[in-house]
């Protein structure tokens, strides 16, 4: 078999093959059926489980905001997710409050994901209902007017439009508001 | 010790003096390596850009196409299939007739071959900086250039198999095994991360998509960059494969490990604990296939390392293979949960990914342009001083990005996991690193620039000779 792995090109493509199925089926096709988790959207009613809440579809604003935050590539500096570190708990958490970790029911509807893989801004993972309309306005049209020392780049062609301004915070709004997660219900509009 | 005998005439062949000799005419390559070069450059401004971005942020802030976000996904597209791809298949299109001791099977189809490429690579320019992305990391193209894209895989593939289905010589060198390695499972990969992924939503679709990602590096341009570097070093170095049993062990176990890491890239994030421990498991086992393969090379410079002195090509190698090592180890330490706590989305990641990309993979596809272009063109080197330059730019510049971003990175993450330091302060504080940065950039960029003088002086001078 092994002397005639390099002499014979059909047994080595059928090998090569067959080499890389076993892991490639293994981690892509089986894990979403072992773990149901990964498709059914998050709802829970029971305040002793956590957070209570349930996660809707995006509304057609909501996807148009997302739209424009793939095309702007947000999601390259951005992440979406407060992982199973303390740091990203406080960090993703607001006045005092702790945020609680990401779970695979919350993202159901995302398509594409914007779990991102580079933290050059902050996770935006619980970024819904933190900051008002207009400070969303403000920000978009010069970071650092609000936030000295930001490199975001300034987005005046989205705040500067109003359709796509609204469609964008509408998105951004609801970003980890599926756990209604801040007691005191202290969201901004 | 037969075989042994049989791989070390095969890669002295042209020495040797081999009975008959196959004329090569290998347009396909020299316009597969024309374009790549080309691109490196264009790309190579791209990437200059957006390190100012970092350093001034306010740099062409108000025009949409010229944003981070749409610069971005040009630069690593750009660079991973318009440089790199393209070249590592110019320089296949070399190899491979030449391990098979036959002509390319049709250098009609890989003219259309090249041809073809270059529609997807301009089509591509301007449809991501017109922001029709994708939203998944390395499959941002549209979906009609992804289709144009396994085209002309096909057609890369057909040539290939064809070429080495009608092969003289029985035994195929491990080069090949890379070469139909790569075809194969960047077929399935490329599919998965680009069409797959479509009919999947939220965690689902990110478990494909980070297949796709590690795999574009792992089963697309490290096997490759495998077959280049165990084609050139023995060329260039011209001594004999230290073994080719070792060789088999490489391959084989980097065939099997590697597919199953791809969920490494969402430790401690929203993916199934179980899957997050299969796949560190199996990211530490890559060790097994890259220190075989490092090994193999290190052994076969045995008594010949003076030669990296004076060989602008064995120079590029051997880093391009310490960088290898290097860029290889980390992958299985950042894979370790602890570790992976403080440097996962830092900006020690672009310094892991560029020296994997740049520091081995385009290295030896710079060593491999550099050994072939006489020989395609059948010209002297333009310059060899100026091959020599373009070496020590892009190692000085590789080393104080790869350097400072590490350093970097790590104390980034080391304050992310402080929550009593505010975000902004974390930003503010790598200000200096991205300084650095930009520099080494620059520096790199002059590397690329002296590479593509030195390759179109080359081509010009043939065509001049000729032309006389």
């Amino acid at each position: 078999m092994l002397n005639r792995i390099d002499i014979d090109a059909k047994v080595f493509v059928g090998a090569a093959l067959v080499m890389f199925f076993i892991g490639g089926t293994l981690t892509t096709v089986v894990p979403p059926m072992v773990d149901t988790s990964w498709s059914k959207p998050f709802e829970n009613n029971d305040p002793s489980k956590g957070p209570t809440g349930k996660l809707l579809p995006y509304t057609e604003q909501e996807k148009k905001g997302h739209a424009i935050y793939v095309r702007e590539g947000c999601w390259y500096c951005h992440t979406q997710q407060t992982r199973t570190l303390l740091a990203d708990t406080k960090r993703s958490g607001w006045r005092g409050v702790d945020s609680p970790v990401s779970t695979p029911d919350e993202f159901v509807y995302d398509s594409p994901h914007m779990f991102g893989t580079k933290r050059t801004g902050p996770d935006l993972s619980r970024v819904g209902g933190k900051y008002d309309q207009q400070w969303h306005r403000t920000h978009f049209k010069n970071p650092r007017d609000l936030v000295p020392g930001s490199i975001m780049p300034p987005f005046p062609w989205i705040a500067n439009n109003e359709e796509e301004f609204q469609a964008l915070v509408a998105y951004l709004q609801r970003l980890g508001r599926a756990k209604n997660w801040r007691p005191d219900n202290d969201y901004e509009k | 010790m037969e075989e042994q005998q049989v791989i070390a005439e095969k890669t002295q062949g042209s020495t040797a003096g081999a009975v008959t000799r196959t004329v090569h005419t290998d347009t396909t390559s020299k316009w597969f390596l024309i374009s790549s070069v080309s691109y490196f450059f264009i790309v190579g401004i791209v990437a200059i850009l957006l390190a100012a971005k970092f350093v001034w942020p306010e740099l062409l802030g108000t025009v949409s196409v010229l944003t981070y976000g749409r610069l971005r996904p040009l630069h690593v597209n750009g660079m991973l299939f318009g440089w790199l791809l393209a070249c590592d298949m110019g320089l296949a299109f070399y190899y491979v007739p030449r391990l098979c001791g036959v002509r390319l099977w049709s250098e009609k189809l890989g003219c259309a071959t090249a041809g073809l490429w270059n529609i997807i690579i301009l089509s591509a320019v301007v449809e991501l900086l017109a922001g029709h992305n994708q939203g998944l990391e390395y499959a941002e193209l549209p979906s009609w250039l992804d289709l144009l894209v396994v085209v002309a895989w096909v057609m890369f593939g057909l040539n290939i198999f064809m070429t080495i289905a009608n092969r003289k010589y029985t035994q195929m060198y491990v080069s090949l095994w890379y070469t139909m390695g790569t075809i194969l499972w960047t077929a399935f990969v490329y599919l998965t991360g680009n069409l797959a992924v479509l009919f999947a939503t939220g965690v689902n679709q990110a478990n494909l998509n980070w297949m796709y990602v590690h795999n574009a590096v792992g089963l697309i341009f490290t096997p490759v960059g495998l077959a280049i570097a165990y084609y050139f070093i023995p060329k260039a170095s011209n001594a004999p494969l230290h073994s080719h049993r070792l060789s088999m062990i490489g391959f084989w176990s980097l065939a099997f490990v590697y597919v199953w890491t791809g969920a490494h890239h969402m430790l401690h994030g929203p993916i199934s604990q179980w899957l997050q421990t299969i796949a560190i498991a199996f990211s530490v086992m890559l060790l097994i296939p890259v220190w075989t393969v490092v090994y193999n090379f290190f052994a076969t410079m045995k008594g010949q390392w003076h030669m990296v002195r004076e060989n602008v090509p064995l120079k590029f190698l051997m880093s391009g293979v310490v960088f290898y090592l290097l860029t290889c180890f980390q992958g299985p330490m950042h894979s370790l949960r602890t570790v992976n706590a403080i440097v996962s989305k830092t900006d020690w990641i672009p310094g892991h990914a560029h020296m994997a990309v740049l520091g081995a993979f385009s290295f030896f596809a710079i060593a491999g342009t550099y050994y072939v272009l006489p020989r395609i063109f059948n010209v002297e080197l333009y310059s060899n001083a100026l091959a020599n330059w373009s070496y020590w730019f892009l190692m000085i510049g590789g080393l104080g990005f790869f350097v400072t971003l590490w350093l970097g990175g790590f104390w980034q993450g080391w304050q992310w996991n402080n929550p009593s330091i505010p975000f902004i302060d974390t930003v503010v504080a790598l200000k200096p690193v991205w300084i650095v940065r930009f520099f080494s950039g620059i520096l790199m960029f002059a590397g690329i620039t002296t590479f593509l003088y030195n390759f179109m002086a080359t081509a010009l001078s043939a065509k001049g000779r000729s032309a006389a």
